[in-house]
C-alpha cells in the first residue's frame, strides 16, 4: 500500500465517516442547550405583521400540503402559525391539496388546539383533501360551502359555527399555504385579490418564492426550520423550530468547514504532487 | 347547460343513463382499439386528445360577458372534475398493478420475495386502518381503542418517522457530495462557493453570532444611518452576513429565479401544444 498524506488521505475519506461526523452533530446541538437571539429577516417580519394586523374572529385558511417527508421543516412552521393565529383569537379552517396531509395536518392540529383551549367546530376546522387545487381554489372563489361540502367529520360546513358569515373564499383574511410542493403559485393565481397570500416553504423552494415576496403577491414567507425559529422568537414561545434550527445552523458550519478542508486539501495534494 | 338536478328521480336516471353509456362506449372501445393499425389507433388518440384540449383552450380564448364567462365556462368545471376521475382510476390501476407484480412475485417464490409479502402486508394492515380511521372521523363506525393503537401505532409511530428519515438521509448525501464536490477549479466555481457559504452561514444563527456577537456590527439602522447611506456605520450594518445573504437572495437570485420560471414556463408552453397536438413520440 502506497504511503498517502493526510491531506490525499483527506481528499479520499469514506463516507460513512463523513455521515457519522454529520450524525454526531446534529445530535450534539439538537441535545445541547444553546439560546441565540437572532434578527428577524424581513419576510419573517412581514409574515408576523401580516397576523397581527387582522383582528379577533377574523377568517384564516390554513392550506397544509405538507408530509411525513418534510415534518422535519413543515411542522415547527404549522406548529408556530396554529400558535398565533389561537393566540390572536382567529378563527381558521384547514384544507389539505395532498391526501397524506390531510391526516398528518388534522392529528397535528387537533394537540395544538387542544392545549390552546380552541373547541373544533368553533373556533376551528378541517376540511379534509381536496384533489387539483386550482379547481377547488375557483370553486372557493364562487362558493365555499358547495365546493367543499364537509368536513373531516362528515358535518356540512355550512353548519359549523366556525363557518358563520363566510360564503366565499373572499370572506376569509388570509390564506397560510405551509408546503414543500408548488401549491403556492395556485393560490396566488386563483384567489380574491383581498385574499392575502403568507408562504411556509421547505428550504430548497424558498429561493423560488423570492419572485413572488419581490413582487407582493406573497405578504410573508417563513423559510424552513429557520423561518420558524425567527418566528418562534417573535412569538416569545419555543418550539421545534427553535431547537431543530440550532442543529441545522451548526450542520451548515461543519459543511462550511469540510468544504474548506477539501480544499485546502486538493491544494496540498496537487502541490506535493509538484502540480 | 352543462348541469343534471341530481334532487329529481329523472335527474338521477339521466345520470345513471349517462355513466352506464360512458362504461359501455369505453368497454367498446377496448376491442376496437386493438383492432385497429397503429396509425388510426393514433389517429383516434390525437381526435381526442385535441379534442380535450380544444375545449380548455376554446373556454379560455372566446369572448366572456360582464360575469366573465362565455358559453363554455360552466363546462369547464365538469370537465376538471372528469381529470380528477381519470386521476383516480389512474390510482386504482396504479394499485391493482402493484398488487399483481408483488403477488407474482410471491406465487413464483422470484428473488427477494419476502419483500413482496412484508409490502402486501403494510398495504392491507394501512389500508385497513385507515379506511376505518376516516369512517370513525365521520361517525359512520365506532371509533375503538383498537382502532386508536392500531392507526397509532401505523401511522405515527411507523409511516411518520420511517418517511422522515428516508427524506431526512438527503443531508447526509448533500455532505459527502458538497465536499467532494465543492472545489475551486475556476473563477466561477470560486464564485458560486463563496455565494454559496455566505448565504448558508448568513440565514442560519452562526451569521447572527459572527455578525453581532464577534465583530459587533450594528443590529439596528438607525435614522441617521438611513441619512447617510456611505456612513461607516452604515456600511457595517449592511455588512452583516445575514444582511448579505439576505441581499443576495433578493436582489441576484429573485431576477434570475423570474427569467428561469419565464423560460420554464414558455417551455412548459410549447410542451403543452406539442402534446396537444399529438406531436410528441410514444402516442399509439
Amino acid at each position: 500500500m502506497e504511503n498517502r498524506t493526510f491531506w490525499q488521505q483527506m481528499l479520499l475519506i469514506d463516507r460513512r465517516i463523513l455521515y457519522m461526523i454529520l450524525f454526531a452533530n446534529m445530535i450534539i446541538f439538537l441535545l445541547v442547550p444553546v439560546k441565540v437571539k437572532t434578527v428577524t429577516s424581513p419576510p419573517v417580519r412581514k409574515f408576523y405583521d401580516t397576523i397581527e394586523q387582522l383582528h379577533p374572529g377574523d377568517m384564516v385558511m390554513v392550506s397544509s400540503n405538507w408530509g411525513a417527508g418534510t415534518i422535519g421543516e413543515s411542522l415547527p412552521q404549522f406548529e408556530a402559525v396554529i400558535r398565533h393565529l389561537m393566540r390572536k383569537k382567529l378563527r381558521f379552517t384547514i384544507l389539505s391539496f395532498e391526501p397524506q396531509a390531510r391526516d398528518i395536518s388534522l392529528r397535528f392540529a387537533t394537540r395544538f388546539t387542544k392545549e390552546g383551549g380552541y373547541k373544533y367546530g368553533e373556533q376551528w376546522a378541517h376540511f379534509g383533501f381536496m384533489p387539483s387545487p386550482a379547481v377547488a381554489i375557483k370553486g372557493m372563489v364562487k362558493d365555499l360551502p358547495a365546493t367543499i361540502k364537509q368536513d373531516v367529520k362528515g358535518i356540512p360546513i355550512s353548519q359549523l359555527p366556525v363557518m358563520r358569515g363566510v360564503q366565499t373564499l373572499a370572506d376569509y383574511k388570509v390564506v397560510i399555504d405551509v408546503t414543500p410542493s408548488g401549491t403556492v403559485s395556485a393560490w396566488i393565481s386563483y384567489r380574491p385579490q383581498n385574499l392575502k397570500v403568507l408562504f411556509c416553504p421547505t428550504s430548497v423552494m424558498a429561493a423560488e418564492a423570492y419572485t413572488f415576496l419581490d413582487s407582493g403577491q406573497v405578504a410573508g414567507m417563513l423559510t424552513g426550520a429557520i423561518g420558524a425559529q425567527e418566528y418562534e422568537q417573535l412569538l416569545g414561545i419555543e418550539g421545534l423550530g427553535t431547537s431543530f434550527a440550532k442543529a441545522i445552523s451548526f450542520s451548515h458550519a461543519l459543511i462550511i468547514l469540510f468544504v474548506i478542508l477539501g480544499n485546502i486539501a486538493l491544494f496540498m495534494s496537487r502541490r506535493a504532487q509538484g502540480g | 347547460m352543462w348541469r343534471i338536478d341530481t334532487s329529481t328521480t329523472a335527474g338521477q336516471v339521466f345520470i345513471g343513463l349517462i355513466v352506464l353509456g360512458f362504461l359501455a362506449f369505453f368497454v367498446g372501445m377496448i376491442p376496437l382499439m386493438q383492432a385497429l393499425p397503429p396509425r388510426g389507433r393514433r389517429l383516434l388518440i390525437g381526435a381526442v386528445t385535441f379534442l380535450a384540449g380544444a375545449i380548455f383552450a376554446a373556454e379560455f380564448f372566446l369572448p366572456v360577458d360582464k360575469k366573465g364567462e362565455n358559453w363554455l365556462s360552466p363546462a369547464i368545471e365538469p370537465a376538471q372534475s372528469t381529470l380528477q376521475i381519470i386521476n383516480a382510476l389512474a390510482l386504482g390501476l396504479g394499485t391493482y398493478g402493484l398488487m399483481r407484480l408483488h403477488l407474482r412475485n410471491i406465487v413464483q417464490k422470484r428473488a427477494q420475495w419476502g419483500y413482496s409479502v412484508v409490502l402486501i402486508l403494510a398495504f392491507l394492515a394501512m389500508g385497513f386502518f385507515s379506511v376505518w380511521n376516516t369512517l370513525a372521523e365521520k361517525g359512520e363506525l365506532p371509533k375503538t381503542g383498537f382502532l386508536n393503537k392500531g392507526f397509532g401505532l401505523l401511522f405515527d409511530n411507523m409511516y411518520i418517522p420511517l418517511d422522515a428519515a428516508m427524506f431526512s438521509l438527503i443531508a447526509f448525501y448533500i455532505f459527502s457530495a458538497a465536499y467532494r464536490a465543492f472545489r475551486i477549479r475556476s473563477i466561477e466555481a470560486s464564485i458560486l462557493m463563496f455565494t454559496a457559504m455566505t448565504v448558508m452561514i448568513g440565514i442560519v444563527m452562526l451569521g447572527n453570532i459572527i455578525s453581532y456577537s464577534w465583530l459587533g456590527l450594528p443590529v439596528e439602522q438607525t435614522p441617521e444611518m438611513e441619512k447617510n447611506p456611505f456612513s461607516p456605520a452604515n456600511i457595517a450594518y449592511n455588512l452583516a452576513l445575514p444582511r448579505v445573504a439576505y441581499w443576495i437572495l433578493q436582489v441576484l437570485n429573485a431576477p434570475v429565479q423570474r427569467a428561469i420560471e419565464f423560460g420554464v414556463g414558455i417551455g412548459g408552453l410549447a410542451m403543452a401544444i406539442r402534446l396537444w397536438l399529438s406531436l410528441e413520440r410514444g402516442v399509439t
